[in-house]
Parts: structure tokens; C-alpha cells; sequence
């Protein structure tokens, strides 16, 4: 027998009280699902380029923003939406290979730190550049690639972007975890990722394969970010700086596994979903990615800080 | 029958002469030893022969195609293996899988269980997890799946037991036997003349002595001269 006080006849016709705040917090985190599947996505993009370049990339998210502003001038100077996409996921993917060919041109040999920098580096660059280009944090019309609702889920609408979004981001982990574990052309990137100097020297056409993964990495941030950015604020900065939660959700994953990134990406947006629903830590929601990584990395270094301690 | 020629090979390192003016020759079936004191320009030499550092001056051929100027990956695929030093096994990856990254479609995986039948159990283990031991059989393994006309091996004996350097030696003087062209950059001399044909000794970037392994390793003395002192460079056998 549960501990639940009963209730007289007259109040069975209302809902509990806790039942309402149920359904608020339900409704929270389904709207939360959108944001999710965005880091998840950029999450196990991050992934897939450290696993297999063993570059912590900070640019993926400012490419796909960058390239969005393409689609967005393309589009307000009246091209049709559909091939200005195509020429945006072009462009997302040439600059992954720009940015790869930067990468194993030049810091190839470098530590994982270094390279990060570099990524860094080059964030800075693109922001700068980006605000500059887009006219600062004046929001845009960005036209809405996948209108309309897909289906009502505790009383939200769940868009047909953000399924879309979700959906792409649960193939390119399938795709991922496939293609590196089931071909020869992602057992010698494993191979790469390990040991680029020993895979080239039996014959790994090492640059050729990294500029595979920067450019594949390029074009599937460019086309989620062109999903996703008519859903949030449509300026630069802030598509740009999706970077810090997708890299929170791969740290979810350990920079590993796929699948928990996704997993990682996806309960971030539903606990940022839940946040926003909650006055008190309302206004905090943005710095949840902040508290992840630090959880997650203070998590990492427990066995070290145990075995200080005796 | 395969050939690497040297001829008048230089290599630097942070612009400072780290091998000068080096004449090598290795042929298909023998081996060819390459010995010094720590520092001599052994391993930049073979780096350099490699690609994984490039060269100053001079040419590098294997059956007269010149190499001098391909990267790694293209000196690989014309036939140059090079096993580091260091053991450079894909730690992530299985036994199985660290042999199949460098499968050469004309080349069969049990040629390598073949060489080494140790590594057979240990097929689905991590490498990272091998001893030190399989380690080093792995790399040779692997680098024999390229299908190599030339083989570079930098110090595998490098913190081994002696019973497994001795079970290395021999696989590498199989696979000469087989038909390969070896060159082993060894520090434990004596076991090294004993399975090589041609040596050469280096000091500080040059080479002091060109001749035939069993003389040197007949005369002891002598190497001990090449390795710490004396002049001019001696070619025994012209």
C-alpha cells in the first residue's frame, strides 16, 4: 500500500497537483529533445574526427554556421532554397577539407594539445570573420528547410526538424560505428588515428583518408546546422558556440563510444529542457554543458585522486 | 632479384649534419648489418631512407627507381618497409587487426602466423596488451604483409629478453633466405654479424667500415676500434 492519501468523491475530477507539474516537466523535456539532438549530432561528429585524425575540434559547429549564412544571404537574394543547400553542403565540406588539409599539412606530428589550439585558433578566427560578414548578433531570416510539425508528444509539438535532427544524428552514429569497425578504409583511420607516422609507412594513404574525415565531418555539421539554426537564435555566435555542448556530449562518450555521445547529447537538451522549466535555475540552463564537463572530468580523474589519497 | 642502392646520402636534423656522404647496398636474400655506438646517425639514417625525415642530398633507389624524394607512403608501396624502434603496434587495435591494416591484396594473413605461429593465440588480443615480445613479432609481421622488397629494422632487440632476440634473429634471417633484402640497425653486434652478410659501422654520421660480417665478427678488436676511434674508412673487400 502506497503511502498516497485518499480523496473524497467530489476530487477525483481533478488532476493531482503533482500530476501537473509531471506533465510540465514532460512538456519541458520534449521541447528539450530538439536541442538535443543538435549536440548529439555535433557530438559524435567531434568524436569521429578524435577518434580518427585525434583532433579535438573546436570549428565544426562555426563551418556549419558560416556556411548557414551562405545559405541565408543565397537565399535572401532570391536563389531557390534547394540548390543553394546543396551549394552550402559543398561549401561546408570544402572548408573541412581546408581546415583538414591545414591540420595534416602543418601539425600532422603535432600533439593532440596543439592541434586543439589550433582549432581554437581558428574558432576565433571564424567568429571574428562571421560576426563581422553577418552583421553582428542581428538575427537573420533563416528559411526553415523541414516546416511543420511532426507529431504532438505531452502536449508539444514535436517539429519535423527536430526528428530530423534526432533521426540524423542516430544514423550518423549507426553509419560511424560501421564504417569503423567493418571496413578496411575505418580499420586503417583507426590505424591512422593511433599511429600516423606507422600507418603511413605500410602504405596508409594517410592525408587522403584525413581529408576524408574532415570533409564527411563538414558536411554533416553543415546540413544539421542549416536543420537546426531557424529553431534557435539565428546569429552567428550562438550557432557557433554549439561547439561547447556537442563537445560536453563527447565527453559524455569519452571521446569514445558513439553511442553514449549520442546518448549524452540527447539528456543534455532534455535536462536543459527540464531547467527552463524551473524559475530557479532558469536563467542557469546555459551553463549545464559547463557542469557535464566538469563533472565528467572530475569523474575521469577519480582513480588517480584515490590512489593520491592512499 | 631486388637492390636498394645509396648513394651519397645526407640527412639533418634541426640543420645540423646528422648523417654525411653514406653509401649503402642492400640485395635481395642477405642482410645487411648496420652497427655503431649510441648516436652514430643509425636510426636517422634509416629514418631517412624511409621518408619519416627527409634527406639533404643524395639518391635512394630500389631497382633504380629513385625514392629520394617520394613520401612514406609511396616509398612503402614501391616496396621499402620500415619496422621502427619503439615497437610502434596500433594499441587499439587486435593482433588480427594490426596485420590486416597493412594486408597487401596479393599478400595472405597466415603468411604472418606462418613466421611467427606465437601470434596465433593471441590474434583477437589488444596489442597494447602483447608483451614485449609479440609486440616486436607483430611489427615485423605486419610490415611483411606489405609485401616488402626492402626491409629497415631499427633495434628490435631493444629491452628483450636474449631467448626472444634469438627467436627474432632467426625469423629476420628467414625471411632473407626467402628472399628479401634486410637491413638491421642492431646494438648487440656480435648476434647481429652472426646472422648478417654485409656490415657497416658508423661513427658520428659516417661510415668507417664497408665489408664482409664473418671477418668482423672475427675480430673483435677491430670492431672495437671502429666503434671508438680511428680515422680513415676501411673497405676490406673493395
Amino acid at each position: 500500500m502506497s503511502g498516497r492519501t485518499m480523496r473524497s468523491g467530489a476530487d477525483l475530477d481533478r488532476p493531482f497537483p503533482d500530476w501537473e507539474k509531471m506533465n510540465a516537466l514532460l512538456t519541458s523535456a520534449v521541447a528539450g529533445l530538439t536541442a538535443g539532438g543538435t549536440y548529439a549530432l555535433l557530438g559524435v561528429c567531434a568524436v569521429f574526427t578524435y577518434r580518427l585524425v585525434a583532433v579535438v575540434n573546436f570549428t565544426g559547429a562555426s563551418i556549419g554556421a558560416a556556411v548557414t549564412f551562405v545559405l541565408i544571404a543565397l537565399f535572401e537574394a532570391g536563389f531557390p532554397i534547394w540548390p543553394s543547400v546543396l551549394a552550402g553542403i559543398a561549401a561546408g565540406t570544402l572548408t573541412g577539407v581546408a581546415i583538414g588539409y591545414i591540420m595534416t599539412r602543418w601539425f600532422g606530428e603535432a600533439s593532440a594539445s596543439t592541434k586543439a589550439a589550433v582549432t581554437v585558433a581558428l574558432l576565433v578566427g571564424l567568429i571574428a570573420v562571421g560576426l563581422r560578414l553577418t552583421g553582428g548578433q542581428h538575427p537573420h531570416n533563416m528559411p526553415e528547410l523541414f516546416p511543420g510539425s511532426a507529431f504532438r508528444l505531452a502536449g508539444v509539438e514535436v517539429t519535423i526538424a527536430s526528428v530530423l535532427t534526432i533521426g540524423l544524428a542516430v544514423l550518423f552514429t549507426i553509419l560511424s560505428d560501421l564504417f569503423l569497425n567493418r571496413t578496411k578504409v575505418g580499420l586503417n583511420l583507426r590505424a591512422l588515428a593511433d599511429r600516423p607516422m606507422a600507418a603511413e609507412l605500410l602504405g596508409v594513404r594517410v592525408q587522403l583518408l584525413s581529408l576524408l574525415v574532415w570533409g564527411m565531418t563538414g558536411a554533416f555539421t553543415t546540413f544539421a546546422l542549416m536543420i537546426i539554426a531557424p529553431q534557435r537564435s539565428p546569429n552567428f555566435m550562438t550557432l557557433s558556440l554549439l561547439v561547447v555542448p556537442a563537445l560536453a556530449a563527447a565527453l559524455i562518450g569519452l571521446f569514445r563510444s558513439f553511442w553514449w555521445t549520442l546518448a549524452g547529447g540527447i539528456a543534455l537538451g532534455i535536462v536543459e529542457g527540464l531547467a527552463s522549466s524551473i524559475e530557479s535555475v532558469s536563467q542557469y540552463r546555459g551553463a549545464i554543458p559547463f557542469l557535464v564537463v566538469l563533472a565528467v572530468l572530475l569523474w575521469s580523474q577519480r582513480e588517480a585522486r584515490w590512489d593520491e589519497a592512499r | 632479384m631486388s637492390r636498394l642502392v645509396v648513394s651519397n646520402l645526407s640527412i639533418n636534423r634541426a640543420e645540423l649534419p646528422v648523417v654525411t656522404s653514406v653509401d649503402l647496398i642492400a640485395e635481395s636474400g642477405a642482410i645487411s648489418v648496420v652497427l655503431g655506438a649510441n648516436g652514430a646517425g643509425k636510426t636517422t639514417l634509416l629514418e631517412g631512407l624511409s621518408g619519416v625525415i627527409p634527406v639533404a642530398g643524395g639518391t635512394i633507389a630500389i631497382d633504380g627507381r629513385a625514392l629520394q624524394k617520394a613520401r612514406p607512403g609511396a616509398r612503402s608501396r614501391e616496396g621499402l618497409a620500415h619496422v621502427e624502434q619503439g615497437r610502434t603496434v596500433f594499441r587499439q587495435l587486435t593482433t588480427e587487426e594490426n596485420l590486416r591494416v597493412s594486408l597487401h591484396p596479393g599478400a595472405d594473413i597466415g603468411e604472418a602466423y606462418a613466421l611467427f605461429p606465437e601470434l596465433v593465440q593471441r590474434r583477437t588480443v589488444k596489442a597494447s596488451l602483447l608483451s614485449g615480445g609479440e609486440q616486436q613479432m607483430l611489427v615485423i609481421a605486419r610490415a611483411l604483409l606489405t609485401r616488402p622488397k626492402v626491409l629497415l629494422i631499427d633495434e628490435m632487440s631493444a629491452g628483450l629478453a636474449p631467448v626472444i632476440v634469438t627467436r627474432l634473429m632467426t625469423a629476420v634471417r628467414k625471411l632473407a633466405d626467402d628472399g628479401l633484402a634486410v637491413v638491421l640497425v642492431e646494438q648487440f653486434a656480435a648476434l647481429a654479424l652472426s646472422i648478417g652478410n654485409r656490415a657497416y659501422v658508423m661513427r658520428r654520421g659516417r661510415v668507417v667500415y664497408d665489408g664482409d660480417c664473418a671477418k668482423l665478427r672475427q675480430s673483435p678488436g677491430e670492431l672495437h676500434r671502429l666503434y671508438l676511434g680511428g680515422t680513415e674508412t676501411c673497405r676490406p673487400d673493395g
